[in-house]
Order: C-alpha cells, then structure tokens, then sequence
C-alpha cells in the first residue's frame, strides 16, 4: 500500500489494492494485466478466490469483488465479436475494463471513482453527462465491432447464396426421383390390387383360410405366378418388375444425401416468402398433409417438405434395406394385426422391461451410441440407461467434439445430440455432420416447440427425445432406428408374431392418438381392408403367404419378411408422424404432473410461430 | 419409492428410474454419486450466477439457468427445475413464462429472486436427498452468497414434518 500511496492520495483504497495486485507478478497465471494492458484478467477464478483476494482485500468473495468493480464502474469484457464468443483468455476467464485503469498509468487511478449511488435508471443518464467522452469511446468501440460483424456476416451470407442455387439444381433433380418414385408406386399399388383382387377370388374358390394350412402355401407357390401372368395380358415387363427397374434406376440418385437439399430448399422457400410459417405438420398436421394419399402428391412444385420427407425415406437412410422389398410388404392391404393380439404382446414386454434394469434388446452386435451432452448428470444417467441397454457408448462434451470425432472417422450406429452446449450447439453441429455423414442423430431436449422441431428436422435430425428422457422412451428410440440390429428372431418363448413387429406395434399403440389414426387407417384404400379381428397368427401367415406366392420377385424369406416389415420406410414413416405427433403428450407424461406448467408450455407451442424462436437459423445461436 | 418428505419437490418417476439403476439397494452408489455430483456442480452454478448478477451479465445467467435446469430436470427435481428456468427467461429479458419482454431492470430484480428462491429450492431438496442417503452430515455452507445480500438460512425454517 505504501508504494501506491506515495504516488497518489486522490485515489480510492480499492483501486489502489487493485493495481498493487497487479503489480505483484508472482501471481501471473492466476490474475494479470490484459494483452492490451488496458483491462485486467482473472484467469483461475477459484484460485484467484481462494488465495488472491484473501491476501489483498482481506475476503474471499468473488461475487463481492466484481460488486466492487461494479461500484467503480469496471465493466467485463464480452467476446462477443470473436469468431467463436470466446475469450482470448480461456474460456473461465474474467477480463475487467475501465478506461482510466491502465497498465504503467497510475496517475490515471485517481479519475477511478466510485459512483454515486443513484437510483439504477438515474444512473446512466448522470453518468452521459460526467463522462461523456467515455460513452463516446464505448459506443465507437462497440460500432466498430458491430460493422466488422456485419461485415462477417454479409459475406457469409454471400457464401450461403452461391451455396444454395448450386444446391437448388440438385433438388430439382432429386425432386424428379421422386416423381420417378410416385409411379413407381401407383404401379406397384395396381398390381398389388390386382393380385390381391385375384388372391381372394382364389382363396374364395379354395377352402377356407383357418384350416388350409401348409397345403395352401404350396398350392399358392405354384397358382399364383400362373395366374397373373394371363391376367396381365402376357405384357413383357409386368408393372412390378417395371417398377422395380425405374426404382434401381432412380436409387442412386436418392442416396446422394438427399436430407442436406432438403433442408436448403426448405431454407430457399422460406427466404423467398414462399412459406412464411414453419411447417405445423412436424407435431400434428402431418397425416392431414397426406390426406389425399400418396397418389395425389405427384406434381413436384407443389411438393412440401413433409410429403418429400414421407414419400421417399423418412427416416434417413434406408438402412441398407432396398426399399423395393420393404415397401410392398407394407402394401399389401391386408389389415395389421389388430387389437387383440395387443394388451399380450404389450404386457410381455412391460413386464420384463420393469423386472430388470438390464434391458437386452437383442441386438446382433452391441450398437455404437455417441452421447453429446455438455451437463455431467444427463451425462452420466443417459450413458447408464445406455449400458443398461447393452450398448457401448461414446461420450462428447460438446457439438465441436462430437462433429470432429465423426469426422476423424469414428462410426456410430446412433448420434443422441442435446441442442444447447458451449462451443457448438447440436443443430449446427448435426448440420455440419449432415455434410458427410448419415448416422442417425436425435436431438434431445426440452425445447420442443413446433417451430424448434421442425427446425431440428430441417437440419437433419431424425427425431426428438424430450428431456428429460425416461428410460422407455430412449428404449423405444433406439428400438426405433436401430431396428436393423435387432435380431431376427422370428419367435420368442412360442410367442408368434416376430419380436420387432411386436415392439414397433407397441410403439405405435403408446403414440397412438385418436386425432390421428383415422387418417393413417384410410392410407392404403385396400379393397379388402376388413376391420379385421383376425388374431395374430393369421395375418402372419397371410403376408408371409403373400411373400412366399411370389418367390422370383420378392426374393424374401419369411424371417426377412418380418425385418423388412419391421424397418420399411411406410413403417417408420407412421412411428414417426405419432412420435411427432406424440411430443405433447410426452411433454405432460414426463414433467410430472405440473399442470400449471404444461398449460403454459402448451400455450406456447400453440403461439409457436407468432415468438421469436430461439434458436433460428438465421440469427447467431445462444451458446 | 418414495422419497420420504419430497412431497412434490421430486418426480418419483423421473428419481426412480434412476434409483432402478442402483445395482445394490443398500449401497446406492450410482444415484449417490450422481446426486452428490449435482449438488457440486449447484453450488459451484449458484456461485457463478451470483457473480454473474454482480457484472449483470445477463446472457451468462439464462445459461447458467439453463444448464442447471437440465440436470434438475433429469434427477426430476421439480422446483429447482421450475426456478432455473425462469432464471434462463429472464435472463432472455422474458418474464417467467418466456412469453412478454422485460426491461433490464426488471430482468434483473426478477433474477436476483429467481436465484434466491431456486437456492432455497436447492437446499430443501438437497436435505430430503442427503436424509435419504443416510447422510446426516450438516447442508453445506453458503458459500455463494455475497455478505451483503446474505439469503436467510434455512436451516431455521422445518418445512420436513418428519
């Protein structure tokens, strides 16, 4: 204190504290002068607690120093206008301003005072009009970094521009695939039609379904092709081979990452006031938007992202599946296994679920999960239910982590990507991943509103686990899109139905919403579409049959049968819309009960589009 | 289970299945140590937002409150949750909600509260848990409040009938 006191009196006991630490260089990696000697830097706060403040202002209260600071009206320097928010310091440093506290300038301290304490609205009109070339110096400075901000950004938008009239071409083009795959459909549709129209005519002759048995399979084996061939008037390429030759034609073109364009032209449309709203369908219009049926979506232009995102493949890649054989499985309009088959199949799988934290899904080989989660709880929680469900996981802190281990090569069957982290948020970095990658990623959060869920789509999410998740819920996530590592059993314990369709259905009935199942029942307008109550067992057998009456074509077995049903894009596509459509109700299950809470929640998703989303593409992200 | 005196402090459905994960009942050492890791990483959040309330940086506190509502919200710890989050709104110069803008001042008056009473949320909750694990340890200090602004104990207040 001596030393200070010798070349000032007029200035403050704190100031002069201050800059005597300052001088002390033993403590330099702790607190120090800035780069620019202008401000000061609290590199470790806690040791800069425990050990500095103690020794030169007699407390150790970090919250009541920076009170101080406050008092002499320091201000902490924000790095705002660097590339990334951080500061140059580390990202735990504090840096501390004012414009008389310089290094090698004591004489400057004495023009540190300490406010006066004003009322808080007053206080910075008085201070205009004491110092006003320091606000002059502040506002320049901070104008300065805004216009080289602006700058950043003009010619990161030039960028994005050039970026996407390129990117447009290639949707144009995949948009014909798709109208290529429209075709393909309506083919395969009418020859389903009619071989389904003549299988019942035939089966009408035969005897009954209940007692025919094996000998019917056989006896279809060898009618079936027989017969469709003269009713199809001896055309050289039936439709289906037809079909399945534009579909192998146009597959490539699919499998140039069609999510990226999608989102793009999403982006495009959006710019150019084509859609002014964020699609609404991500959380319950989305049967609505295909209500007329696959059929009708067949112009290109009039083409909207939902229908793009349902007609072709919902749900990333197609898994190595060739959607050929998948699809028509699907199709085939008998009715699903309906209700009765239901409550059993659903208790089994409760039942065991709760008896044992150790969940095996059946997974052919333990599936790779990459958990990005920058909070230690979630963290660690996400990651046990993870093991609990025998998969190995891989852990990042943050989204740069994440892009980059993806990047260096690492293969995941699963990305779970929480949306708000430091350094990278997970929508910009699933975008980034997007450039190169198709894993499966899932964003998990609390933001669910429409608007940030078909924001999270548009970057190439494939779905949303809300948080904070439950243990079923990731289950039935990971059963979900990693269908294709389940085992193919085709029975368990006697149980007849294969696992994975008895899992998807209970997906489907949990999600299941009255509003909704209307429209995903008058899908496939089939002609024979009885509401059925046929028990399990004989719908098995009647698709399976079907795949077996048609052994050149199809090339399934009937455990493949069950797969393929399992992962066909129609399949997921439905899981999907009632997951979306779903979330609400999720959001109430999860929350506990609070109901003020949900309203409220509610309200907003409602008023979605009329608030500023939070995290909109167009504006810089909060960290 | 039920937690004993969390009346609707905890979501036993959310606690629970993370107690599911204890591979001894008695010992409880996974949820133990999450849950003692969180009280941690609370304190050590409620010392930042102080300081943070200090520089009234208010973009630094709607993370802080954000970040800290995640981990509440996944231990289930339904009040905590509830005050972080109107920390993360006002923070965003929202009111509670997040629906109506605030003024700086505002924000922050609604913020000093917010983090007071989220504290308090803080400690009931951190006592029911620490009885529940058998720790009879006295609640630790608060370390993260500024001698002026001291936040009443609570140690004098029995809201636990038990």
């Amino acid at each position: 204190m001596d030393a200070s006191q010798a070349g000032s009196s007029n200035s403050s006991d704190f100031v002069r504290k201050l800059y005597k630490m300052l001088e002390n260089q033993t403590d330099e990696n702790v607190v120090r002068w800035g780069n620019e000697g202008d401000s000061f830097v609290v590199l470790e706060n806690e040791k800069f607690t425990k050990h500095i403040l103690p020794k030169h202002f007699k407390h150790s209260n970090f919250a009541s120093f920076v009170r101080q600071l406050n008092k002499y009206d320091f201000h902490k320097v924000r790095h705002n206008n660097e590339e990334n928010g951080q500061s140059p310091y580390g990202p735990g440093a504090w840096e501390f301003k004012h414009p008389d506290f310089k290094m090698n300038n004591k004489d400057a301290l004495d023009n540190i005072r300490r406010k006066a304490p004003a009322p808080r609205k007053a206080n910075q009109q008085t201070d205009d009009l004491m110092v006003p070339t320091q606000q002059m110096d502040l506002v320049n400075g901070q104008l300065v970094a805004t216009q080289t901000q602006l700058q950043q950004l003009q010619q990161r938008y030039d960028e994005l521009s050039i970026h996407h009239s390129m990117l447009l071409q290639e949707v144009i083009g995949l948009q014909k695939t798709v109208v290529n795959h429209e075709h393909v459909m309506q083919n395969v549709m009418s020859f389903l039609h009619t071989v389904d129209a003549q299988q019942r005519r035939a089966s009408r002759v035969a005897i009954p379904f209940g007692q025919q048995g094996g000998q019917v399979q056989n006896g279809n084996v060898e009618t079936q092709p027989a017969q469709a061939t003269p009713l199809e008037d001896d055309i050289p390429a039936s439709p289906l081979q037809h079909a399945s030759k534009l579909l192998s034609e146009t597959n490539a073109d699919v499998m140039l990452n069609p999510r990226n364009l999608e989102h793009m032209n999403e982006i495009t449309m959006r710019m150019n006031g084509t859609l002014t709203t964020p699609p609404p369908e991500f959380m319950r219009g989305r049967p609505a938007s295909r209500g007329g049926g696959p059929p009708s979506a067949t112009s290109s232009t009039s083409m909207r992202m939902g229908d793009l995102d349902n007609l072709v493949y919902p749900v990333g890649t197609n898994q190595g599946i060739d959607p050929m054989y998948s699809e028509h499985i699907n199709n085939i309009p008998y009715p699903l296994p309906t209700k009765p088959a239901e409550p059993v199949a659903e208790s089994r799988f409760q039942e065991t679920r709760k008896k044992s934290t150790q969940v095996d899904p059946g997974w052919v080989r333990p599936p790779q999960i990459l958990l990005v989660e920058d909070d230690p709880t979630c963290r660690r929680i996400g990651s046990k239910f993870l093991y609990a469900f025998h998969c190995q996981i891989d852990s990042a802190l943050d989204g740069l982590e994440a892009v980059n281990k993806m990047n260096a090569g690492s293969k995941y069957d699963l990305v779970l990507m929480d949306i708000i982290m430091p350094n990278l948020d997970g929508v910009s970095a699933c975008h980034l991943i997007r450039q190169f990658d198709n894993t499966p990623i899932i964003a998990m959060t609390s933001n669910i509103r429409s608007d940030d869920i078909s924001m999270y789509f548009q970057h190439g999410m494939n779905d949303v686990l809300p948080k904070p998740f439950t243990k079923e819920g990731l289950l039935q996530m990971l059963e979900k899109h990693l269908a294709h590592l389940k085992k193919p059993v085709a029975q368990m314990d006697g149980m007849i139905a294969p696992q994975p369709l008895a899992t998807t259905r209970q997906v489907l009935k949990e999600e299941e919403s009255p509003a909704k199942s209307p429209a995903t029942a008058s899908n496939w307008n089939s002609p024979n579409q009885v509401p059925g109550i046929s028990p399990v067992s004989n719908v098995t057998d009647e698709y399976m049959q079907q795949v077996q009456g048609h052994p050149g074509a199809y090339a399934v077995n009937p455990i493949q049968g069950g797969i393929a049903y399992n992962t066909s894009p129609q399949m997921q596509m439905q899981a999907r819309q009632q997951a979306a459509a779903g979330h609400r109700r999720q959001i109430s299950d999860i929350s506990g009960g609070d109901e003020m809470n949900n309203v409220a929640k509610r309200q907003q998703m409602y008023n979605g589009p009329m608030q500023p989303a939070p995290l909109n593409p167009m504006q810089p992200r909060p960290r | 289970m039920k937690i004993p005196g969390a009346a609707d402090r905890i979501d036993d459905a959310t606690f629970e299945q993370i107690l599911e994960m204890d591979d001894d009942e008695e010992e409880r050492d996974f949820s133990k140590s999450i849950v003692y890791d969180f009280f941690t990483q609370a304190e050590s959040t409620f010392g930042k937002m102080d300081s943070n309330l200090q520089a009234k940086d208010l973009k630094t506190l709607s993370e802080l409150g954000h970040f800290l509502k995640g981990s509440s919200a996944t231990l289930g710890l339904t009040k905590v949750k509830d005050e972080c989050e109107k920390i993360q709104h006002y923070g965003q110069k929202k009111d509670a909600t997040g629906t109506k803008d605030l003024s700086s001042d505002d924000a922050l008056s609604s913020l000093q509260t917010a983090i007071d009473q989220a504290k308090k949320e803080f400690k009931d909750v951190e006592k029911v848990l620490k009885r529940f694990y058998h720790d009879d340890s006295s609640p630790t200090r608060h370390q993260f409040c500024t001698p002026n602004q001291e936040i009443p104990h609570h140690d004098s207040i029995h809201l636990l009938p038990h």
